[in-house]
């Protein structure tokens, strides 16, 4: 978890700034996984940056904060490191997700199930990559 | 043996200080960053449970849980109350509308309350002029005559007041008969 050190003016999610980087990083992902069904960006918090498609329910958001929060602590629990990412692969698809590195954002991606787990864990952590080095040069 | 005593409650009542006041172990939280400080003015919210622990005997123990405050979480609740046997309702009086927040907890948790027991601790009586006890308890005698619920002004900082609260609960819980004695 990173906290930030001073409030800032307008909530992350609402940020326009970040709002536009998650749109790109959504569709870094999307190009290179036709197989995606949903994919997301959101704070750590479980509000929505944005969503492709769009999304009306936006209960992933808050189940992905509290997945993510539950994996980092168990990692943390165990002493097992940083979690570096998510992964429940159920029997229709697969949900991957990870924190932007160094930031309070969550990418979440559900796939379908024929979309190969290596090549969209990879496709994952390729976005959020992209979106942390973005985010890091405002 | 185990028993699952759930705390809920509005953003800001205290219920993670509450567990860690009560905790023999260490407590796992899930704490993030609040992103929407314009919302509520707290650094970090739990965003799925706080979990801490309470030795009862080697063989029997109380385990627990701190719930999320906001709704958007409310899949949360729905997973861990129904394994609970009761539930500590923390508000915070100086919340907007604090009554109002617990007759909306209460009626969430109906059925909890009903099969299990219930105790509420009010917060933050000593921050500023708000509600005083009896609003409280009016409201529960004129809407829930049938659950007797104690109600008591806690810190949750302070380990006494929430053993205090958390006695009242298993009380709360032994008189309705809902299972033997939590404490031997």
């Amino acid at each position: 978890m990173t906290v930030m050190a001073t409030r800032p003016a307008v909530a992350l999610h609402k940020d326009p700034f970040v709002q536009d980087l998650a749109t790109t990083a959504l569709h870094d992902l999307t190009d290179r996984c036709p197989r995606v069904r949903y994919a997301t960006v959101l704070t750590e918090d479980g509000f929505e940056v944005d969503g492709v498609p769009a999304y009306e329910d936006d209960r992933l958001s808050s189940m992905s904060s509290s997945m993510q929060a539950l994996s980092e602590a168990v990692a943390r629990e165990l002493a097992l490191g940083p979690a570096r990412c998510l992964i429940v692969a159920a029997d229709a698809g697969h949900i991957i997700q990870l924190r932007i590195p160094g930031q309070q954002l969550v990418l979440a991606a559900v796939f379908e199930l024929d979309e190969p787990l290596a090549e969209a864990l990879g496709s994952c952590r390729f976005a959020a990559e992209r979106f942390a080095a973005a985010l890091a040069s405002r | 043996m185990e028993h699952i005593i759930l705390f809920a409650g509005p953003m800001g009542a205290g219920k993670t200080t509450a567990i860690r006041s009560l905790s023999e172990t260490p407590v796992i939280s899930t704490e993030a960053a609040n992103t929407d400080l314009a919302t509520a003015d707290k650094a970090t919210t739990t965003v799925a449970m706080d979990y801490g622990e309470i030795g009862v005997t080697d063989e029997e123990k109380v385990r627990l849980y701190g719930i999320p405050g906001q709704r958007r979480f409310d899949f949360m609740w729905r997973i861990l109350r129904d394994r609970a046997e009761g539930m500590v309702l923390l508000v915070h009086n100086d919340h907007p509308d604090p009554v109002n927040a617990m007759r909306e907890y209460l009626i969430e948790f109906a059925d909890l309350c009903q099969r299990g027991g219930v105790a509420i601790g009010i917060t933050r009586m000593d921050v500023r002029p708000g509600p005083i006890l009896t609003d409280y308890t009016d409201v529960l005698e004129r809407e829930r005559p049938d659950l007797m619920v104690p109600v008591l002004p806690v810190d949750p900082r302070d380990r006494g007041n929430m053993e205090m609260l958390l006695m009242s609960l298993i009380a709360n819980i032994e008189m309705r008969g809902s299972y033997g004695r939590v404490f031997a």
